[in-house]
């Protein structure tokens, strides 16, 4: 498994979680007020903090160990993945969005328009490692 | 299931018979990663034409010994 494979399958896990422990924190705020919770900013603040702190801890071997791996960039096959890898991620937050805006308009509802644009970025960004992972695992994009 | 590119190779055979070079050998000689060189051997990517040169000229070989065309159903 190369270098860009395991970052992806790195960053993919911890994004998941982290998505995971903001969106169970914003579920719970949620029920406890009865409606959809407004945007807590302290709760996105842990969520990046959360991610960094993860990124560097479980990142910062990976590079150590692989150090030549780490500092070359991407190859030819490697930057078409990437490539195609962002791509589809962008529908991914696109179809989003868009049920977002779609779900505004016919609810009025500005706080869940916000959750969803911000789960709509998280999916993208999962997605996009997902999509590298598969890329990756088939040889081609 | 992706469609493979139409395009053959002979980079294994050329590897080993250039002493057994290794996988990680060519792919520093011609600048891609190890896994670049195991999709091309296993015909799941076609380089571009400048790393095909490259892998010609590491095995000091043409262009055409080292990559053929395999003509699909529709040409």
């Amino acid at each position: 498994m190369s270098f860009r494979e395991q970052s992806a399958w790195a960053m993919g896990l911890i994004l998941t979680v982290a998505g995971l422990l903001y969106f169970g924190k914003v579920f719970a705020a949620s029920q406890a007020l009865g409606a959809t919770a407004p945007p807590i900013i302290a709760f996105v603040v842990i969520y990046v903090v959360l991610v960094v702190i993860a990124s560097i801890i479980v990142m910062s071997p990976l590079a150590a160990f692989q150090a030549e791996a780490a500092n070359a960039p991407a190859d030819e096959r490697e930057r078409i993945i990437l490539n195609q890898a962002r791509n589809w991620a962008g529908y991914v937050l696109a179809f989003g969005v868009a049920t977002g805006l779609f779900h505004f308009w016919v609810q009025r509802d500005g706080n869940m328009l916000f959750h969803i644009a911000f789960a709509s970025l998280m999916a993208s960004q999962i997605s996009e490692y997902a999509f590298q992972i598969f890329l990756y695992r088939r040889g081609h994009a | 299931m992706a469609k493979r590119p139409p395009i053959t190779n002979r980079v294994r055979e050329l590897r080993e018979a250039h002493g057994n070079m290794s996988q990680a050998a060519l792919a520093k000689a011609i600048g891609v990663t190890r896994q670049t060189v195991i999709a091309i051997e296993q015909g799941k990517y076609s380089p571009s034409l400048e790393s095909a040169f490259r892998i010609s000229r590491v095995f000091g070989v043409g262009l055409e010994d080292a990559f053929g065309w395999a003509p699909s159903e529709d040409g």
